[in-house]
């Protein structure tokens, strides 16, 4: 079990995007139950875990856009 | 400086005109689209999308207008009808996937003859058996790959030259066409300066030749030209870095903005729901629906630019590469584009390399006769094109070898003595240069006529070079050696000054021939009894006043400045010493070619820059387009001046340009824009005019005509 883990550990630390997906998705978990309150019932859960998603979309677009203007030869 | 002497240079001039010479591999074009079309959805692929930052965030989009396609109440209930809602963002898909299909077709298509070219080269580089010279001396066969930089090879007629080195010894005729195109096939010696360089792939057709290695496999001139042609070694250039910022950041505001649309019409969407009507409010809020969101922001960032950069750069190094040239790296020939300076030699560059005897002057009381006798004599053995025109022209004024030559002894040129001539018995007789030859005569005891030094002046004067004949110690007249400045050469000067390239000649010759030769060819500047060290001084102390300068050069003395130099471009026919150290190697080693690379460079950044212009410059109508008619609930619907049926057909008639104006342009970006020789601040005027205005009206003519034919209520 615990070699499983500790694999899943080394892979993470070299494919970088699953680990992202992951962190972001867990990050949703927190931002979704806000956006819903925050439309006060004119969205449903889904419709929030959802807009949650893309807001954090939206911000991961602007910080590579951020990471090209400062790293541009890697693109 | 081999190209600084006055001595004969074996230069080959490749036939035709330039733009019809193309490497002999012949390249496979066939099935070139079909392939660039697989590749297009090949490159559909996020790992690849990433590196271009414009078209990944299309990419994005297009994922998340698929999921909208599926579920239009992903994120928000819409009081609109659902199917249509559907079908909309289905449509909004399929034009954002095709928007990126169309960009990667522009790359692959650019690649695609790149790889063609590779293949070609490919075929010649077959694995050859190499006849290597073990230390013993005897001959082991063993196969080319096998061999090392520093190996010795024996050669035969008939043989492939199995990697690229240096001959050092014998001479021998090399067929390489299969990397030049030219069919005359070239003599090959060592010793020289230049032609003593071999490449492998091309075949000996006489004699033998040993070959010192200095390649190792893979390492070869084939092998790189391979790899530079095939974008395997590409990086990007500092202006396609400076361009990818820019893009960065048109896309990033744009994100922003469009980002913070819906809140704002959220707002105000409220505030008309109580003020004016429920239905104004709900037209709102759906005219900021997430797809139309992606489709404004797919609208407003420069697709077609970010879509085509990587095209325009690849067609570049292509273009290099059928002018016979390569290039180490795409900077190299972006470099180009930005030159201030030209540093080129006279001899092979602005003048033909031979030239030809057009008169014989007499001095020290004899005459004409005389004087082409004795130059008969001196030139029997010379076997260079100057030579023999001094032979040809004796002739014509009736001379006679006036000796059997195989009771005589021919004396070659050397760079040390300056002359050449013939020996006989109780004969030494010379010709070469007018210090040369005065030493000469000094040194058997004679004297030197006062008539010599007006001879001399008036042949420098017309801007020839003065050959002086003497026999044993008397001086019996100059030689008039007629530079010819190649044809053409001074209108390609003048258009070089009006793009503010300034011009500079090299000359072993005196100052007087050198400016009289200057001032027919229409350089800007020369420096007359150049030594090589003086070129790498002119390259520094040009560069010292911020200049970028470009050089040809052949020879191992030529080394150093060719690696001083922004572009260095070295002839094929050079050492391996000189190749190295530039940056561009002419296959064709035509020196005149350095103006030609200075032209694609120049194209290649005008591309970029006329594309980039008209890509920003399409935002306008695209903004028309969408903003007013998805907006229109909010009291903007007067900036409707296109007239549009609606806000959906607005939407898909403006994606619909966005996405063909990409295929459209492939054939510009491909070819580049048509070359004008005018200053940065004309070519800026112009840009602005033709692809500046013609980038806002353009696509109102577009967009208003796709929205009339789509059949959108």
């Amino acid at each position: 079990m615990l070699e499983a883990i500790a694999e899943i550990g080394s892979e993470w630390r070299r494919q970088k995007l699953p680990l992202y997906l992951f962190l972001g998705l867990c990050f949703n978990l927190i931002l979704a139950p806000a956006v819903f309150a925050a439309t006060s019932g004119d969205l449903s859960r889904t419709q929030a875990y959802w807009l949650g998603a893309l807001v954090i979309l939206t911000v991961a677009l602007a910080i590579y856009l951020f990471f090209v203007m400062f790293v541009p030869e890697r693109f | 400086m081999t190209s600084m002497n006055d001595s004969p240079k074996p230069f080959r001039v490749p036939s035709g005109t330039r733009d019809s010479r193309r490497h002999t591999p012949k390249v496979e074009m066939k099935g070139l689209y079909q392939r660039a079309v697989k590749e297009s959805f090949v490159k559909l692929d996020p790992r690849i999308q990433v590196r271009n930052p414009v078209m990944f965030v299309v990419w994005v989009g297009t994922l998340v207008t698929l999921l909208l396609t599926f579920d239009p109440n992903l994120f928000g209930t819409l009081q609109a009808d659902v199917n249509q809602q559907r079908l909309l963002n289905g449509l909004i898909t399929f034009i954002l996937l095709f928007t990126i299909v169309f960009a990667n077709f522009a790359e692959s298509v650019a690649e695609g003859r790149g790889k063609a070219q590779a293949d070609a080269l490919r075929a010649t580089r077959s694995d050859t058996i190499a006849k290597k010279i073990l230390p013993t001396g005897s001959v082991q066969e063993i196969s080319s790959t096998e061999l090392r930089r520093g190996d010795l090879v024996k050669v035969v007629a008939g043989d492939m030259i199995p990697a690229d080195g240096e001959i050092i010894a014998g001479i021998g005729s090399v067929d390489e066409s299969a990397i030049t195109g030219e069919s005359a096939p070239v003599l090959k010696q060592p010793g020289t300066d230049i032609m003593s360089s071999v490449t492998g792939g091309t075949r000996l057709l006489s004699d033998e030749l040993t070959v010192r290695i200095t390649a190792d496999p893979g390492q070869g001139f084939i092998d790189r030209m391979i790899a530079l042609v095939e974008g395997a070694e590409r990086t990007k250039t500092p202006n396609e870095i400076a361009l990818t910022v820019l893009l960065a950041v048109l896309t990033l505001v744009f994100l922003i903005v469009v980002a913070n649309i819906p809140p704002i019409t959220g707002y105000v969407a409220s505030f008309l729901s109580t003020a004016t009507s429920e239905q104004a409010a709900a037209d709102l809020r759906n005219g900021a629906s997430v797809a139309i969101m992606i489709s404004l922001l797919v609208a407003l960032i420069p697709t077609t630019i970010g879509g085509l950069l990587s095209a325009i750069g690849i067609a570049g190094m292509d273009r290099v590469a059928q002018f016979n040239v390569i290039a180490t790296s795409g900077r190299a020939v972006e470099a180009c584009g930005d030159i201030n300076t030209l540093v080129l030699d006279k001899t092979g560059t602005i003048t033909l390399g031979n030239r030809l005897a057009a008169e014989f002057i007499p001095v020290n009381g004899h005459g004409m006769e005389d004087v082409a006798q004795v130059a008969l004599d001196a030139s029997v053995f010379d076997e260079t094109p100057e030579g023999r025109s001094i032979v040809a022209l004796a002739e014509r004024s009736g001379a006679k070898v006036s000796f059997d030559p195989k009771l005589a002894e021919g004396v070659e040129f050397s760079a040390r003595t300056r002359m050449s001539g013939t020996d006989l018995d109780s004969k030494e007789i010379r010709k070469g240069a007018v210090d040369a030859i005065r030493g000469f005569v000094r040194s058997r005891g004679g004297h030197v006529p006062p008539t010599l030094d007006e001879a001399y002046e008036r042949v420098s004067k017309l801007g020839g070079t003065p050959l002086a004949v003497c026999q044993n110690n008397e001086i019996y007249g100059v030689i008039y050696l007629k530079d010819i400045v190649k044809p053409g050469l001074k209108e390609r000067f003048d258009q070089l000054r009006r793009m503010g390239v300034r011009t500079i000649m090299l000359t072993g010759d005196n100052r007087i021939t050198a400016s009289v030769i200057a001032q027919e060819a229409g350089v800007d500047d020369f420096i007359a009894e150049a030594t090589p060290e003086d070129k790498i001084e002119v390259i520094r102390s040009e560069q010292a006043q911020g200049k970028l300068v470009a050089m040809t050069g052949d020879g191992t003395n030529d080394a150093p400045a060719l690696a001083q130099a922004n572009v260095g471009l070295a002839m094929n026919s050079g050492t391996q010493a000189a190749k190295e150290a530039a940056n561009m190697v002419d296959l064709d080693s035509d020196p005149t070619k350095l103006i030609d690379l200075v032209t694609i460079g120049k194209q290649l950044l005008i591309t970029r820059g006329a594309l980039t212009t008209f890509s920003v410059a399409n935002d306008i109508a695209k903004y028309f387009a969408i903003i007013p008619t998805i907006f229109a609930a909010a009291g903007i619907g007067a900036l409707n001046v296109m007239g549009l049926k609606s806000a959906n057909s607005a939407i898909i008639s403006a994606l619909i340009y966005n996405a063909l104006i990409i295929l459209v342009l492939i054939p510009l970006a491909l070819k580049g824009v048509q070359f004008r020789p005018l200053t940065a601040d004309q070519l800026l005027r112009r840009n602005i005019l033709i692809y500046g205005v013609g980038g806002v009206i353009a696509p109102f003519i577009a967009i208003k005509l796709i929205d009339v034919i789509l059949p959108f209520s």
